[in-house]
């Protein structure tokens, strides 16, 4: 049996790597003694996968895993268990049983919704925010440099960005709808064309949840609820 | 990254804080710290939270420990000394104990600049708010790192300047059996096992709270329970001549020999129960079971194997008992049998087969991390590797030529070690780790030679069984250490361990199966000054922190220019810290009792001296080492008190001292 399953990455364990994830599931598998899958091999691991890594230190209501059992579960018992046993700031908020032949999961998240918190602090007047993301958007491309220990990379962000909106007041921030197609562009990176002076501190990254995406936001994978990127339903849809 | 003394004081109230009842929480500084996790190396390691992880809160406890592994979490993490306490003092209904471990060098950079305070994982409470700041001293060199922990913590770096506001900074683990290079930095120490003591020292703590006296009639307290050395209440004595004549105590109550604590019997203490799953890699990640304590195998350079006598074994019940439940507790996939040379349990041949039948099929491992040299143990690691592969096993020989194992009582034949390689390679083994040490007493460089010579032999072994085996020798310095036949020995320069390493190197080069890996030289270098020094180095650890020594066991860390500078300072001479010690010469560790006989380790060094050799006395009759009836103890033969043990893993010729002994 295949399950998925959309899940949080909140608080303190938002700083486990994407590498030592795998056995924090793992552990918590075993301790519950549920009968997960096993690859062979020479290194055997158990079977959960991740579509895709999130950076060490963002937030996150919106990762997702594919869980392969040797045997049946019962579903809504077994995951509130396991749900249980992951580590405080983790926790299962959907899940879904695999049908044969249903698409990869990362073929079901093909945009992402981002929201970045901006520092209040920041010594750029709110209102000229919005002026700098009507220019992106009026953009064909904006090229930014990712700066990496491996070497620096030009990338274009304007192709990823589906949707982006800004709300100032006291607790300023982005969100956005990015494309997963093609190269990966993070929220970072389009923070960075945002800001080529360098004076929009970021106090927070949160990936929020994971789907097919649109201007007013997206279908998260799962549950097919609508999610909508407006800021001002921040506090519902949470 | 030099310390600053000039912080400010943090706003809070420390008594209403650290009293029994107390009426403020200090602060919790996670707020604080997350704005430098981003930009710090392996930011898990800060942020707790692990599974088992024990949260008290603040106000339900009237006595609060910080326990302490002064290294970096991913080393001190899986420490199993640490773990046990954790759990016995936090099963008691009023007492708090939660972990610490030193901030590797880029966030202390940022907590300094910052004001940010050492802190426990479980709330990032600062260390200065707890009762006791307990340490465990696993070897030498963590001592810069626990003089940074009190300064980054709020809590002044000596005992004179401690009042009754500030934590009683405690100091346990193998070396503690000399703490006197420390000795104005900590209040109190416990030599030994610290199962009982640490609730007879709660006990005190808590009664002396709620007396609300001042600090030295709450050390005096402590200076009452068997095993606790306060060094404030010792002075040692010299000669005109400026040698130590006696470390003395000069406070009523204070006893001239301070005894070691040893538990006896091990299942009334099944612990680890519920052990801490790190989120974070660590070296260990295993769920581990202490099958015994102590071992009486004698090698002569151990002081592990020294100072924990006598043998202490779990029963085989007991041991399936704790590795059942400990995987239930934590979901660890590996499971670790340990000692300090597991083989010899008298009953691991029940206790693998038994565990090695449970967990067949499974996805639990179990690994014994034993590196006897003989047949058996290849047997024991064939049976436990039945799930999975069979990669690496370890053997320690710890010396090339015949004569310097006898030298250090290691009592393994060169034919033992061959027929034990091909039998492990015969059983498709792949790859074989020897372990040796140089610069040991007596050594020429044919000794050293000989090392290549059998790393050479086995490696031909190796490659009739498979032309892709590997054989590994892995070479480290030898430090004499306190409570040991070699405590009297010289320490070889590391201009001679560096020259040793290279003949090796030299000849091996043309075999590109044998690989060599040595430690740094001069980390043993500064272990070796801090192991057998006394009082005269206080300063000079002080200096060396100070000047930014930390990390002193870190290879990224080049600390030894640091230290030189700071004996220079202060006038110490490395050369003679290093130097052969005479027959009669007082140590500044004389006064603390590891239960060895000062008289029996002298006759082992002259044993060793003369290339003689002495059997294990589990198997032959007592040769008063002193332990047993000093500690008024029973030696386990066996667990059960009727089993025998298991053979001797040495050549034919033995024993050898134990007949002149009974002649």
């Amino acid at each position: 049996m295949r399950v998925r399953v959309r899940y949080s990455k909140t608080g303190r364990v938002r700083y486990v790597s994407a590498r030592d994830l795998t056995s924090v599931w793992e552990r918590a598998l075993r301790r519950e003694g549920l009968p997960i899958a096993w690859s062979q091999g020479f290194r055997p691991h158990p079977k959960v996968s991740f579509p895709d890594a999130l950076p060490v230190g963002w937030d996150s209501t919106g990762e997702y895993a594919e869980l392969t059992f040797t045997e049946d579960l019962e579903v809504e018992r077994d995951l509130a268990r396991l749900s249980q046993a992951l580590p405080a700031g983790m926790g299962i908020l959907r899940w879904l049983v695999v049908p044969d032949g249903a698409p990869k999961l990362a073929a079901m998240l093909s945009h992402t919704l981002w929201e970045v918190e901006l520092d209040p602090g920041m010594t750029v007047p709110q209102s000229d925010v919005p002026a700098r993301i009507e220019r992106l958007l009026a953009a064909s491309s904006a090229e930014v440099i990712r700066h990496r220990p491996s070497g620096d990379k030009v990338l274009d962000v304007r192709p990823a960005v589906v949707a982006l909106r800004h709300a100032g007041g006291p607790a300023p921030r982005l969100r956005a709808v990015l494309s997963n197609d093609g190269p990966t562009i993070r929220p970072s990176d389009l923070v960075a064309a945002l800001d080529p002076h360098d004076d929009l501190p970021v106090l927070r990254h949160r990936r929020v949840a994971q789907g097919t995406g649109s201007v007013d936001g997206l279908v998260e994978a799962l549950s097919g609820d609508h999610v909508p990127i407006d800021t001002s339903a921040v506090a519902e849809a949470a | 990254m030099r310390p600053t003394t000039a912080r400010t004081a943090p706003p809070v109230d420390r008594q209403a804080v650290r009293s029994a009842r107390a009426t403020a929480v200090p602060p919790a500084q996670w707020d604080r710290l997350q704005r430098h996790l981003d930009a710090v190396r392996k930011p898990a390691q800060y942020v707790g939270g692990e599974h088992n992880q024990v949260i008290t809160r603040w106000r339900d406890a009237d006595v609060r420990w910080a326990l302490c592994y002064p290294d970096a979490y991913e080393v001190g993490q899986p420490n199993q000394g640490i773990q046990i306490l954790y759990e016995i003092l936090n099963e008691r209904p009023a007492t708090l104990a939660e972990r610490a471990y030193a901030p590797w060098v880029d966030l202390e950079q940022r907590m300094r600049a910052d004001g940010l305070e050492a802190f426990t994982l479980e709330h990032h409470h600062p260390l200065w708010a707890f009762d006791v700041f307990a340490v465990t001293l696993p070897h030498e060199l963590g001592h810069t790192n626990l003089l940074n922990l009190l300064d980054l913590g709020g809590i002044p770096l000596r005992s004179a300047e401690r009042t009754a506001d500030h934590p009683i900074v405690l100091v346990g683990g193998h070396a503690a059996f000399n703490p006197e290079p420390l000795a104005p930095f900590v209040d109190a120490v416990v030599a030994g096992d610290g199962e009982e003591v640490v609730i007879e020292i709660d006990d005190a703590l808590r009664a002396w709270k709620h007396a609300a006296r001042d600090r030295r009639s709450l050390l005096r307290s402590l200076v009452a329970i068997e095993g606790v050395y306060v060094p404030g209440f010792h002075e040692p004595r010299f000669t005109p001549d400026g040698r130590l004549k006696a470390t003395v105590p000069v406070e009523p109550g204070a006893p001239s020999l301070v005894p070691k604590r040893t538990v006896q019997d091990l299942s009334q203490w099944p612990y680890p129960k519920r052990q801490i799953v790190p989120m974070t890699e660590t070296v260990h990640e295993r769920f581990s079971v202490e099958i015994f304590r102590g071992c009486t195998r004698g090698c002569r350079f151990c002081q592990a194997g020294m100072i924990t006598r006598p043998v202490r074994e779990r029963t085989p019940a007991d041991v399936q008992r704790m590795v059942a439940e400990g995987i239930a507790n934590t979901g660890f996939e590996e499971v670790g049998l340990l000692s300090l040379s597991s083989a010899d349990h008298s009953g691991i041949g029940e206790i693998a087969r038994t565990l090695a039948d449970r967990y067949e099929g499974t996805s639990t491992s179990l690994s014994l991390p034993s590196t006897r040299v003989d047949a058996f143990n290849v047997t024991l690691s064939n049976e436990l590797s039945r799930n999975g592969r069979r990669t690496g096993l370890t053997f320690a020989p710890e010396a090339g030529s015949e004569r310097m194992r006898a030298v250090i009582n290691k009592m393994v034949s060169e034919d033992d070690l061959l027929r034990t390689t091909e039998i492990a390679f015969a059983n498709g083994w792949r790859h074989v780790k020897l372990y040796f040490m140089i610069g040991l007493p007596t050594e020429e460089d044919e000794d050293v030679l000989a090392i290549a010579d059998l790393g050479i032999k086995v490696l031909e072994l190796a490659q009739q069984h498979g032309r892709a085996n590997k054989v590994t020798i892995s070479v480290g310095g030898f430090v004499p250490k306190p409570h040991t036949p070699f405590q009297w020995a010289a320490q070889d320069p590391p201009e001679q361990i560096h020259r040793k390493l290279e003949l090796i190197k030299r000849a091996i080069r043309e075999h590109r199966n044998l690989r060599l890996r040595t430690n740094d030289p001069d980390e043993g270098v500064i272990e070796g000054l801090l192991a057998r020094g006394g009082r005269e180095l206080a300063d000079v650890i002080e200096t060396a922190w100070r000047k930014g020594a930390r990390f002193d066991g870190w290879h990224e860390m080049d600390t030894l220019p640091t230290w030189e500078r700071a004996l220079a300072e202060h006038g110490i001479d490395l050369a003679h810290a290093m130097r052969e010690r005479d027959e009669h010469e007082v140590f500044p560790w004389d006064h603390l009792d590891s239960g060895l006989d000062k008289q029996w380790l002298w006759s082992d060094w002259q044993d060793a001296l003369a290339n003689r050799e002495l059997d294990d006395c589990r198997w032959i009759p007592c040769y008063d080492c002193g332990v047993c009836p000093g500690l008024d103890l029973v030696h386990d033969t066996g667990w059960d008190g009727r089993t025998l043990p298991i053979v001797p893993s040495g050549s034919a010729g033995l024993p050898k001292v134990a007949a002149r002994l009974a002649s």
